[in-house]
């Protein structure tokens, strides 16, 4: 078999192209792949699948989704929220028609009412504002003929919003990295904050709950690295609270030196919502060099056991719990080992690399051929039927299907892993 | 207690497995329960079949017969595993092992299509839904829970069925080497006869019948073998206790075996077993240098253990004895004990 595999690739500044760089080798030393040329919107010849990464970004996915839509195959859905890509692609080439029509599919003539004052500047984009009402994700995954997601969330998000044929959970791959020594006791606590800063990974907040941890703990320091958008005023948030000695304020990192900074980190924090239903790198890195976690209880990062991470509510005394987490991490050492030994293990077993890439192998093959292995048995099941007297519409093919779908058989069913 | 044994048929195929699932009726006979073994004939080409057969499995009714119910339901192998039953036990013979660790080797079903693939997964998904639902699992040998843990990340039980009853004795440590089994490539035969070929003091009795025998027999005229090797096909239950009692030696070295009840039918004989380190499931019932010999899966390996229990036959009388007291330990009372307790 021989799959033509669509994604942005490094040395683009992309998430997804860092998890496709991860995963490729892995993915080629199982099955043959062809990776379509940047750009392309045709796949690969004699290909028997097509493996699409999508996120919700339009400089790096819109060539794919333009590719998904000429040719039907597997997608990768990296975020269940598409309102920014489906926005870019429409409304950001001058597309307004797209974009109307794209509300209407998700929202009816509500749908497209809205989407008239958006772009009559009556309403506010609701690709800043509330993305999640109108997640536009149909308008994008519609031709896929199955879609891998990485979390249980994402899965039953996809299934809430209509999709309808197969899905399988593959957790990210973690990095195969050795934990490090943990930073000698009596040195100051460090708090790690890494990754692009947007209004979703509630900087603020971090940077408020830090402040009131050190008027307990003037010794902590923070680590905040990352490019920001310039409206969440990073700079001007930590000079307000006076944390200027305290914060290293970093930019975007290059991978030797990220991994550094988060090797001596003794608590890394990544806090998001709203969700668009992605998996965090940062996490899954922080993750693979076993360092306890603190995160918010949404989506994904929900999902993590409650022996790696710390979660924290997203509600109005989010904050004051943050505080209170990070009070209780940098007081226990003896707890931040114990968090630190799961996560190595939880990233070691949920997240082992070769274990992932043999669920992609799954995946494909199911999605390459399953609809014609079933069209065989329900064919020679329809014969039979035929054979012995049985119309199409006989009450005794409802049994077949029933006993199919009870031995793992059938249409639309979820695969986890 | 009412209890339906199930378990596939291939026609014009009979093994250990088979001779498995008629011991266990008859043993549930003598103790008073009323047993019967329902069979479907299975053949697993091409790939569609494999999954179509499974279905059949799953639309079969067993919950009650002839107006009374079924209390015990115990499946045994590939499909027959796949029926449904609120009281349903699997004491797990084997996989469809050519969807799992046979695929892409010489013994695989399998091709390289999308659809033969997504047959190869569609059978795993099938065996998760209904291995999973099974009220207990175990499996014939650790070998056997082995692979399925791996596979579907399943835990079974490992419950070893004794062999067959026969008129097992010992009479004599002759001057053959005896194998036992059906004749097919996995059960690696060539091995033994290409061993005689490296020492022309052995002599080699070949019990059973397969898809290999002519191939086999055409390797022993290769091999110039003739006089010193003899395939008998399958023998009656005298017969082949009789070649137990008088053989020096059995050889038992399939590929990667499920179990395989001829270690054990030896033992009962007194005789050791010569088998591989690749051997798989005979490996957790011979032990090396005590109950036979383990050597490497190779002509002069073999040659070499069977040479040597020849030229030591006071070695060969008490690993067989030893073999013999192991073997004694497992009985169908407990084996049926276990089952019925579950």
């Amino acid at each position: 078999m021989k799959v033509a595999y669509f994604s942005p690739l490094p040395p683009e500044p992309s998430g997804v192209a860092d998890y496709s760089a991860h995963l490729l080798p892995a993915l080629e030393r199982r099955i043959e792949v062809k990776v379509a040329r940047r750009g392309a919107h045709r796949s690969p010849r004699r290909c028997d699948l097509a493996l699409y990464h999508v996120g919700n970004n339009a400089d790096a996915h819109g060539w794919i989704v333009e590719a998904l839509r000429r040719r039907p195959g597997l997608v990768v859905l990296h975020d269940v929220v598409l309102h920014h890509l489906v926005a870019e692609m429409t409304i950001g080439q001058g597309d307004n028609d797209g974009y109307l029509e794209a509300m209407q599919v998700e929202g009816g003539v509500v749908g497209r009412l809205l989407a008239h004052g958006v772009i009559d500047g009556l309403l506010p984009p609701f690709w800043a504002e509330r993305p999640e009402d109108f997640p536009l994700t149909m308008a994008v995954v519609g031709p896929a003929t199955g879609i891998i997601v990485h979390s249980q969330y994402a899965l039953d998000r996809l299934r809430q919003l209509g999709f309808e044929r197969r899905i399988w959970r593959i957790p990210m791959p973690a990095w195969p990295v050795s934990a490090p020594e943990p930073p000698p006791a009596g040195e100051k606590l460090v708090i790690g904050c890494f990754g692009h800063m947007n209004t979703a990974k509630r900087v603020p907040q971090l940077l408020e709950a830090f402040a009131a941890l050190r008027r307990g703990l003037p010794e902590a320091r923070l680590v905040l690295a990352g490019s920001a958008s310039p409206a969440l005023e990073v700079e001007g948030t930590i000079a307000r609270l006076s944390l200027e000695e305290a914060v290293t304020r970093r930019g975007y990192l290059d991978e030797p030196e990220l991994w550094r900074l988060i090797g001596e980190a003794d608590i890394i924090v990544n806090l998001r919502s709203p969700t668009m239903g992605e998996t965090s790198g940062m996490v899954v890195r922080a993750l693979s060099l076993g360092k306890p976690l603190v995160v918010s209880d949404v989506g994904w990062f929900a999902e993590l056991p409650d022996e790696v991470a710390a979660k924290v509510p997203v509600d109005e005394r989010e904050v004051e719990r943050l505080k209170g987490v990070l009070a209780r991490l940098a007081g226990d050492s003896a707890l931040r080992a114990k968090m630190s030994a799961a996560a190595a293990g939880f990233a070691r077993t949920e997240h082992d690399l070769e274990r992932v890439a043999d669920l992609y192998l799954a995946a494909i093959e199911e999605a390459a051929g399953t609809d014609d292995v079933e069209h065989a048995v329900l064919h020679d099941v329809a014969r039979a039927a035929a054979e012995t007297g049985m119309g199409p519409d006989a009450a005794e093919l409802g049994e077949v299907a029933a006993r199919l779908r009870e031995a793992g058989l059938g249409r639309g069913r979820s695969r986890a892993s | 207690m009412r209890i339906v044994v199930c378990h596939p048929q291939v026609p014009f195929a009979r093994g250990g497995a088979e001779i498995l699932a008629d011991n266990l009726v008859e043993e549930l006979r003598r103790r008073d329960h009323e047993a019967e073994l329902v069979t479907v004939p299975f053949k697993w080409y091409p790939p569609k079949n494999v999954v179509t057969q499974s279905l059949v499995w799953r639309m079969l009714d067993l919950e009650d017969v002839q107006g009374g119910p079924v209390d015990l339901l115990i499946a045994t192998k590939f499909p027959s595993y796949v029926v449904r039953h609120p009281n349903k036990i699997v004491w797990l013979v084997h996989q469809f092992r050519q969807a799992y660790d046979l695929d892409r080797t010489v013994l695989g079903e399998f091709g390289e299509e999308p659809f033969d693939r997504a047959a190869r997964r569609a059978v795993h998904r099938v065996d998760q839904a209904t291995l999973s639902e099974a009220r207990r699992l175990f499996a014939i040998s650790g070998n056997v829970a082995d692979r399925l843990e791996s596979s579907l990340g399943l835990k079974a039980e490992v419950l070893r069925p004794p062999p067959q009853r026969l008129d097992y004795r010992c009479d004599e440590y002759g001057d053959f080497v005896l194998s036992v089994g059906r004749l097919d490539r996995a059960k690696r035969v060539d091995l033994l006869l290409e061993a005689a070929a490296a020492d022309d003091g052995l002599r080699v009795v070949v019990v059973g019948e397969g898809p290999d025998r002519e191939r086999l027999e055409g390797l022993a005229r290769e091999l110039h073998l003739d006089g010193r090797v003899s395939f008998t096909g399958r023998l009656g239950d005298e017969a082949l206790a009789d070649h137990y009692a008088r053989c020096l030696a059995v050889f038992y070295a399939p590929v990667d075996e499920d179990f395989g009840f001829v270690p054990y039918e030896a033992f009962l004989s007194e005789k050791p077993v010569v088998t591989t380190r690749d051997a798989g499931g005979p490996l957790e019932v011979v032990e090396d240098r005590r109950t036979g010999v383990v050597s490497e899966p190779t002509p002069g390996g073999v040659a070499e253990a069977l040479s040597w229990l020849a030229a030591n036959p006071d070695q060969a009388r008490a690993q067989g004895r030893l073999g013999k007291a192991e073997a004694e330990r497992l009985t169908w009372d407990a084996t049926i004990e276990r089952l019925l307790g579950a």
